[in-house]
């Protein structure tokens, strides 16, 4: 397969990393809290951010599982500014007090993610399962900022806010959040288990992406970002982007506490683990990698005119719902 | 701009594979245009740099002038040397007003 990794990145630019799945919450529709692997030491960890930045992958983002549940989490992420990675994460904010705020400063973190829901704070509460946690979290955003950090907001979409994305994004507006993520929703973990309630359907999907199409291409403050590919086909997407369709395994990586890589945390194959194997080796020779790399137009998609764009949408869903990368992404609404 | 230098706020990567298949495909007389050597991230938005525009980054050090890396790129590309010049003042212009550039 010579020309399988034709265009192919030397590294991904992003290595989304769970240090634990361990969290003090309990989301319903969170992908990982059925999820258990073994953690690394610290100084397992800090090889592996020896690698990364000998691969000069310029950014990590530590996801999970809460990150802050990691005590060596600042030591970590120090090691790793030293280096010249570019350190971020996602947090549900509940250990974000202004004393963590200033010791995340001090560690380089270039910029925080609060994951907000809704901006109703007994909606947030409910769907995190955790009484007060909706102002704990917008108060993380103060400290965060006060502590110099750049903050980011991120909310999956689904059915509880969906009607509601823009009183997110005002409150996004009055904490200076510089970058909100509408998240799309995944199928995986407790996602795909109660996705009947909580999925939208495609022409649901498609509504409000148009609304919120036209929300992000009127504002700048703040900027709003989706990872959806399947909104390639919709009129005000105008973007240029490095790759078409998902960027995982093309611009991105997932790893997991134990150092096992999988194209993404959604989608649940291990292509191999970062200490035990060659990265070049991985990242140029995995076939599911290079499965994900080179899809085929199936069902629907085959004579789709989106296709060149869209790529059949986010290879995570349609993986979860079929099994196979290359059929159409279940939220698609041709 | 006399020395042209990296605004330090952008993360950037050289991409010498894609380099080499992008040299290798211009050989085979195919449009090139499109493809980038250098991947740029500016406030989340990525961006990439086709095979001159990368060249040029590359030696956007703040040591060397603009003149000199004229110079350079005339040795490197078999191309009239005026085109090559207005090319290289306006890419670097364009750089500069968007901030990724600044005089060294
Ligand atoms: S979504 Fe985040 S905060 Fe909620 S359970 Fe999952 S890891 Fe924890
Ligand atoms: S049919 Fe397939 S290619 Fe067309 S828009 Fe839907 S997912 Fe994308």
């Amino acid at each position: 397969m010579a020309d399988a990794n034709m265009g192919l990145l030397s590294a991904p630019l992003t290595f989304n990393w769970t240090l634990s799945y361990r969290c003090n919450f309990s989301c319903s529709h969170c992908y990982s809290r059925e999820e258990q692997a073994a953690e690394l030491g610290t100084a397992d960890i800090k090889r592996i951010v020896d690698i990364l930045a000998a691969k000069k992958i310029p950014f990590i983002n530590f996801g999970g599982g809460e990150p802050l549940i990691r005590e060596d989490l600042f030591e970590i992420a120090a090691y790793a500014a030293e280096q010249g990675l570019n350190v971020s994460m996602n947090s549900n904010g509940w250990l974000v007090d202004a004393d963590n705020a200033s010791r995340l400063a001090a560690a380089g973190f270039k910029s925080v993610g609060i994951s907000i829901d809704s901006a109703e704070a007994s909606l947030h509460d409910e769907f995190r399962c955790m009484p007060g946690s909706f102002v704990r979290a917008v108060a993380a955003l103060d400290h965060l900022r006060r502590a110099g950090i750049r903050t980011t907001m991120s909310a999956v979409i689904s059915r509880i806010n969906y009607r509601n994305f823009r009183d997110i994004l005002d409150l996004a507006r009055e904490h200076d959040v510089s970058q909100v993520y509408l998240h799309n929703f995944k199928c995986s973990g407790r996602g795909f288990k109660n996705r009947e309630e909580l999925d939208l359907d495609p022409g649901e999907w498609k509504a409000f992406y148009l609304e919120a199409l036209e929300v992000k291409n009127s504002t700048d403050t703040p900027a709003i970002s989706f990872d959806d590919p399947v909104i390639a086909s919709l009129p005000g997407y105008d973007a240029d982007p490095l790759v078409k369709g998902s960027s995982c395994g093309k611009l991105s990586l997932h790893l997991r506490p134990n150092g096992d890589i999988t194209p993404c945390g959604f989608i649940p194959l291990v292509v191999g683990n970062i200490l035990n194997q060659d990265f070049d080796e991985i990242w140029n020779g995995s076939d599911v990698l290079q499965k994900m790399r080179n899809k085929e137009a199936r069902g629907k998609c085959a004579g789709c005119s989106s296709y060149g764009d869209c790529l059949g949408g986010c290879t995570a869903r349609a993986f979860a719902t079929t099994g196979d990368f290359s059929e159409p992404d279940p939220h698609c609404w041709k | 701009m006399n020395r042209p230098q990296r605004n330090t706020a952008i993360v950037w990567r050289h991409e010498a594979g894609r380099e080499r298949e992008l040299l290798a495909a211009q050989q085979q007389g195919e449009d090139i245009s499109e493809g980038g050597t250098v991947i740029l991230v500016h406030q989340g938005t990525m961006h990439q740099l086709n095979l001159l525009g990368g060249e040029i980054w590359l030696r956007c050090d703040g040591e060397r002038s603009l003149e000199q890396i004229i110079n350079e790129l005339a040795g490197e590309y078999e191309v009239d040397r005026g085109e090559l010049e207005q090319d290289v003042r306006d890419f670097v212009a364009d750089l500069e007003q968007r901030g990724w550039l600044i005089d060294g």
